[in-house]
């Protein structure tokens, strides 16, 4: 599902405009990264929790250098589904689009 | 993650910033929880512009054991739902590690375990820049070295003779290493014909080395740890040394760069500790290492010079036996620092090597 579609089912869900859903679908989004920055998690109910965790420095070999790489450390996001989203898509037919 | 945000502050964190009510940012989440979950089982995906991409993934069916029991059970294939983040949010996220970026190092895995808490790893990167710099042929480092060379090529024999004799037990010890094979015999013959014609040129020289101290193993320099008191300043035998005690992360090649004043000398401390360093990557924490005393890293008088060209001859053995393919570069390194000593080298040397060197 697209960006697009998705705001086109939220503002009717909700009733609000679309501009103004945007708006606050942006401001969620806003809200969220800025916990993530700061390494904080952010757990939403039957969704799942966002979180951050820190890949450390390691030592990887490069075919194409053939040699050894140290790649340094990176933060990254991690996202747990919730145990009911985890349950609702389990045996889902496999969906290709 | 050390601290989490509960659901409830989050709703008034959204309520503030769009400026609406609790009630209606609650429900607004909640839809959006709701559209996500009928989204990814309409289609497969969710995209929120600015974040990232919710996916189902399936997982084939695989077997596992069972945590309790230890039986082995087969796991149904399944969906999973994954997140995938956007560049926007990759990037706010990696904040504190940003701008960092994958070095290359040239050193085996199975070389990286230093003995006690070593530095092998720092010691590998620098020697990468090190192999870099100099394969890259820098026109700025390489002539004021060779005109110092040629303007100091004049002095005095004389003064050169004490570090002859040196070159010659140098040969013989690290002649020693290699005698393991007949052929190197060889070659160490060739290397007693040249010793002998250096002899010949200075006939003042005292006693012949070529039959002593074929036991002896430390090398001379790091014997006579007492200065030299020369009346002449411009003629050089030993080095003055002092002590120095490794600090974990320290490298002898930041070693020379904060003691010598020129990072590309730290073939001299390899050279003068060779009792201590049997690989000139690794350098164990807590060491005592002896360090000279450089008078002018710009401007190496000729005894420095030949100490450091010694230095990068040494490597050039050890990379000879454990890194053949950059060994020539040491062996160039020499030439750079000492024509000399490249012209007449204090051991054997292989004869493609040598050609590369000379011809650089």
């Amino acid at each position: 599902m697209k960006y697009k579609e998705l705001i086109d089912r939220l503002s009717e869900k909700t009733g609000h405009p679309k501009v103004k859903t945007r708006e606050m679908l942006e401001d969620t989004v806003q809200v969220i990264s800025e916990h993530l920055s700061q390494g904080k998690g952010v757990s939403v109910p039957d969704l799942g929790t966002f979180g951050t965790k820190v890949n450390t420095e390691k030592k990887v070999y490069n075919p194409h250098y053939e040699a050894f790489l140290m790649v340094p450390p990176k933060r990254t996001v991690e996202f747990n589904p919730s145990s009911k989203l985890k349950e609702e898509v389990k045996y889902l037919e496999q969906t290709d689009e | 993650m050390s601290e989490k945000i509960t659901f409830k502050e989050l709703v008034e964190l959204i309520a503030k910033q769009s400026q609406q009510s609790q009630s209606s940012a609650n429900s607004f989440i909640h839809e959006l929880v709701q559209i996500i979950e009928s989204g990814l089982k309409s289609s497969g995906s969710v995209s929120i512009s600015g974040f990232g991409k919710f996916e189902l993934r399936w997982m084939n069916e695989r077997t596992g054991t069972h945590p309790q029991t230890g039986d082995e059970i087969t796991i149904p294939g399944q969906n999973k739902v994954v997140f995938k983040p956007y560049k926007a949010l990759r990037e706010e996220v990696n904040v504190p590690f940003a701008g960092l970026k994958s070095r290359i190092i040239r050193e085996e895995v199975d070389e990286a375990i230093p003995p006690a808490s070593g530095t092998a790893e720092n010691n590998g990167k620098n020697e990468t820049i090190d192999d870099l710099i100099i394969e890259r042929d820098n026109p700025h480092f390489v002539p004021p070295k060779k005109q110092t060379a040629e303007t100091n090529g004049n002095k005095p024999v004389a003064a050169k003779l004490p570090d002859e004799s040196k070159l010659a037990e140098e040969v013989q010890k690290s002649g020693n290493y290699k005698w393991a094979y007949a052929a190197a015999v060889m070659i160490a013959l060739i290397a007693f014909i040249l010793l002998f014609f250096m002899m010949q040129r200075d006939s003042d020289t005292a006693e012949t080395p070529t039959t002593v101290q074929m036991e002896q193993v430390t090398p001379p320099i790091a014997e006579e740890t007492t200065p030299a008191d020369d009346p002449d300043p411009g003629i050089q035998t030993e080095f003055e040394t002092q002590s120095f005690t490794v600090e974990p992360g320290q490298s002898l090649w930041t070693i020379a760069e904060n003691q010598l004043g020129n990072p590309y000398l730290w073939p001299v401390l390899y050279n003068l500790n060779r009792d201590l360093l049997t690989n000139p990557n690794q350098l164990p924490a807590a060491s005592e290492l002896d360090v000279p005393s450089i008078s002018d890293p710009e401007n190496l008088n000729e005894f420095e010079r030949e100490q450091v060209a010694l230095g990068y001859f040494s490597l050039y053995e050890w990379n000879r036996e454990n890194n053949p393919e950059e060994a020539r570069y040491f062996l160039w390194a020499v030439g750079v620092f000492s024509p000399e000593l490249l012209a007449q080298p204090p051991s054997e040397a292989d004869p493609d090597d040598l050609a590369f060197a000379r011809n650089r």
